[in-house]
């Protein structure tokens, strides 16, 4: 499926690179076309292209307020999620901006507190997909407040009401941009142009912010491998992300372990290791690696110390989106009383919580039957899986930029990431299964 | 001398490992053919220091089997040592040499490289397949060497000379069908020997005859644990032989009892199985297969016969896809299948299932079962869904020895073990993951397999 590099399909690179010379509805409709077709795919790419889209939404859409751009993003993000409903991370990073719009409105609004008196509206912002506020030029739909209120404002909102008014706006790792900049425009009577322009140009920095968490995933969580992998220990891996073969490679400069590394069946055929640059840092490292080549694992069980998993998405109650096959795995591991451990950013980290165990998606089927075999063609059903949902009971550690965390300690993390108004919107309301 | 010993280093350095192996297995075999009679005329001959390059140049050769680079350099420390050696030897020397780095020293070479090659002798067995390298922690379990038939002893009988490739090559791979390929080659064997006079058959056959048959059949490919009861059962039979008995008669007597041996343990056995299993069977079910084996595929077959309406799921090895053969065969008869290339999503197939059947190639006596690697993954995964797991077996593949994980007793797949790959071709079931075993002589609990064990010694 992927492209070869300077190949004419279209590609991440491609659209990132196209994307300044568009007009911003073009590049949504070309994103979700690429989606459809599976020419972005993978956490990563699908993660980028979501948050440059809503980049270049907040820089070059024509907005007045905040709740006209919060609605234009929950129209988007709709869009996104309906094509490509799989990538859960493409719903997680709009949930994030959507967080990151609604905080820095709130900054600005305390910012702005003093100086007016004219916010009236106490309804929080709509949930609605409208790109509504046509009819507010004036910010009458500002989050929550009661200007003689001041600083308890926040705590006003019945959404609020749930989250910890002390934790709720310090969101981003370092959460510098939030605090910063708004400031400036306080003393303004009629704060609008020169507030928007601020205010723009924060949400802009925020969704930097994000690409750049994302980016620096893999440094990060690399950092945890010397406390995982210990001398002398035999690693399972299974189709390694380029997260996985960081976090071992890093490992192997330390110390001395045996990988045993399971392949994708159908490309094992093919003359191309794609793990040929992994195999020669791990070795250079002084890790065996050892491709196995079986699809039932449980053999290698009572030899494997640790399974490592790269995580496409991670859902709230500890249940993982792996590649197919995994699963199978990690059951083995489980049986047999080994660690499991998924590593995956905390932007894979889902609060989705429909997500049913059967959920597997599939894929193309002449993997294994060639499509000449007339005769399994068109006597046989045949199923490929591209990848499936492994139930968090299997896992033991999750480990993702932020540490390591267990099951249950998933759960605030993502109310850290995510408001709750967002985690309640419901992406797939319009969407047509 | 000096160019002399300029000549062979860069030599060296041009031959890839692989290539300094080469030669030895050739090698060997005339080593074989022409006997032990070379070894103690080439003995004498060597003074002390040749013996001493000698032995160098052997090391440097075994070496070479771990690693390139070092082979090259014992070569250099090797090859000034030769010039100095005294004339008349020379030759057996560079022969030497030649044969560790080169593939083809001059044709009067020839001679002496046989020879060089006699006191070889001790070059590790490991030697003859250079490109298998087993990681450290596999290196207990076994794996087809795939002999060659001119490495064979010269009493091995032609058949089973075959039938030692055909398994080396594992056009014959499954436990049972091996068993009666080995037995029906014996039957050979046995008619077409001859006691030598001055013997009996019941003294003579056994260790003259059939092992070495046995030892050429062990060199291509492990006995499976089938093969092992039987031949146990085989030379017992020959024994048994009364010495007084004609020859022409005991032979007779010897093959009729190897026929009923086929029929009554593997005929009739995979016979009752099918059917018995194939009761199981009801409307409506979906079974869930893993692979093809002759077996599950009789069974399958024998219920779609009896008129009764399934599905099939095949799960198959990505790696053999031999699933897709079943598949075939089990679609041309009109059975609803569905297929799926590997264990992507096998929570969601095994789910859809109302009962797992797998074939067995062996039974520990602790109720294990020996089966295709990815055999046991499928059991879990039925078993945590609830899901009966029935698994098919002749008595003739149950054995005596326990096993609680896959690596106790396992086999490597020859194909595919290499520097950059491995792969192992069974795993072991424990008994908690199965929930019958169907055997012809009856349908038990795994861990009755014991059981079924002392019934047959007490038969016998």
């Amino acid at each position: 499926m992927a492209p070869p590099k300077g190949g004419f399909a279209p590609s991440l690179e491609k659209f990132l690179d196209t994307l300044k010379s568009r007009p911003v509805e073009a590049s949504v409709e070309l994103l979700i076309s690429l989606l459809k077709r599976h020419q972005i795919r993978g956490s990563e790419p699908c993660a980028i292209a979501t948050a440059h889209i809503l980049l270049q939404v907040v820089a070059k859409d024509k907005w007045n307020d905040v709740d006209q751009l919060l609605g234009r993003v929950q129209l988007i993000g709709r869009k996104l999620v309906a094509a490509q409903p799989r990538e859960l991370v493409i719903a997680n990073i709009v949930r994030r901006v959507l967080g990151l719009i609604r905080d820095e409105a709130e900054e600005d609004r305390n910012d702005n507190n003093d100086g007016q008196s004219d916010v009236a509206s106490e309804i929080p912002p709509p949930v609605t997909s409208v790109a509504g506020g046509t009819d507010s030029p004036s910010k009458p739909m500002r989050p929550p407040v009661l200007g003689n209120l001041g600083n308890f404002a926040r705590t006003q909102s019945m959404f609020n009401l749930l989250s910890d008014p002390d934790t709720a706006p310090v969101v981003w790792s370092n959460g510098s941009t939030p605090r910063l900049g708004s400031g400036a425009s306080t003393p303004l009577a009629h704060p609008q142009s020169t507030n928007l322009y601020s205010f723009r140009s924060e949400v802009i920095d925020g969704i930097e912010e994000i690409m750049d968490e994302i980016k620096q995933v893999d440094e990060q969580i690399q950092a945890y491998s010397e406390i995982t992998i210990h001398p002398g220990d035999y690693i399972l891996v299974h189709q390694p992300s380029r997260t996985v073969q960081k976090f071992l490679t890093r490992a192997a400069s330390k110390r001395r372990f045996t990988v045993f590394l399971t392949v994708d069946p159908s490309a094992s055929l093919a003359s191309e290791d794609p793990y040929a640059s992994f195999r020669k840092s791990m070795a250079s490292g002084g890790a065996t690696v050892v491709t196995v080549l079986n699809a039932g694992l449980n053999a290698y069980m009572s030899r494997v110390n640790k399974v490592i998993l790269g995580a496409r998405a991670i859902t709230g109650k500890g249940g993982v989106i792996v590649d197919a096959g995994a699963a199978t795995i990690a059951r083995a591991a489980q049986e047999q009383g080994r660690t499991v451990i998924v590593l995956g950013g905390v932007y894979t980290l889902s609060p989705e919580s429909q997500f049913q165990e059967a959920l597997i998606e599939w894929g193309d089927p002449s993997k294994y039957v060639n499509f000449a075999d007339g005769s399994m063609v068109s006597q046989v059903k045949v199923k490929s899986a591209v990848s499936e949902f492994m139930p968090g009971d299997h896992v033991d550690t999750y480990i993702t930029n932020l540490g390591a965390h267990t099951r249950d300690h998933l759960h605030t993390l993502i109310m850290d990431h995510y408001k709750e108004e967002d985690i309640a919107f419901d992406f797939y309301g319009k969407m047509q299964r | 001398m000096s160019a002399a010993a300029n000549g062979p280093p860069p030599e060296a350095t041009n031959k890839p490992v692989e290539k300094s192996e080469k030669p030895q297995a050739p090698a060997k075999n005339e080593k074989k053919s022409k006997g032990e009679a070379v070894d103690p005329t080439n003995a004498p001959k060597l003074s002390g220091a040749e013996l001493k390059a000698k032995a160098k140049a052997e090391k440097a050769a075994r070496r070479a089997q771990i690693k390139a680079t070092k082979e090259v350099v014992k070569g250099d420390a090797a090859a000034p040592l030769g010039p100095g050696q005294s004339g008349p030897s020379t030759g057996d020397v560079k022969a030497n040499k030649g044969k560790g780095k080169q593939d083809s020293v001059s044709g009067t070479n020839s001679g002496a490289a046989g020879k060089a090659t006699a006191s070889k002798g001790s070059t590790p067995p490991a030697a003859t397949e250079p490109k298998v390298t087993i990681p450290e922690c596999f290196s207990h379990l076994s794996i087809a060497k795939k002999s060659a038939m001119t490495n064979a002893d010269k009493d091995v009988h032609p058949t089973v000379l075959v039938l030692g490739q055909q398994m080396a090559t594992f056009a014959i791979d499954e436990s049972i069908t091996r068993l009666k390929a080995t037995l029906l080659a014996f039957k050979k064997v046995i008619d077409s020997y001859n006691t030598p006079p001055g013997n009996t058959l019941a003294r003579h056959l056994t260790p003259h005859v059939l092992n070495p048959q046995i030892d050429y059949l062990t060199a291509c490919r492990p006995m499976c644990f089938s093969m092992g009861n039987a031949i146990r059962w085989l030379k017992l039979q020959v024994s048994k032989i009364d010495p007084d008995v004609p020859e022409q008669e005991a032979k007779k007597q010897l093959c009729d009892s190897i026929d009923s041996f086929i029929q009554e343990r593997i005929s009739v056995a995979d016979f009752v199985i099918t059917e018995k299993a194939a009761r199981r069977i009801v409307n409506g079910d979906t079974i869930l297969v893993f692979g093809r084996s002759t077996l599950v595929e009789r069974t399958l077959l024998h219920a779609h016969s009896a008129g009764t309406r399934f599905s099939v799921i095949v799960i198959d090895d990505p790696y053999e896809k031999k699933g897709q053969v079943l598949s075939k065969t089990l679609a041309a008869e009109g059975i609803s299948v569905s297929y799926c290339g590997d264990f992507g999503g096998l929570r969601w197939h095994v789910q859809r299932a109302s009962m797992v059947l797998l074939c067995a190639e062996s039974m520990f006596s602790n109720g294990s079962m020996y089966g295709r690697s990815g055999s046991c993954d499928l059991a879990i995964a039925a078993k945590a869904l609830e899901i009966p797991v029935t698994v098919l077996c002749e008595t003739i593949n149950i054995t005596d020895r326990v096993a609680t994980d896959s690596l106790t007793y396992n086999e490597i797949d020859p194909e595919r073990c290499s520097a950059a790959s491995f792969r192992l071709l069974f795993d072991a079931t424990l008994a908690k993951y199965l929930s019958v075993v169907i055997t012809e002589l009856g349908s038990v609990q795994p861990t009755s397999v014991p059981d079924i064990l002392r019934k047959l010694e007490e038969s016998n």
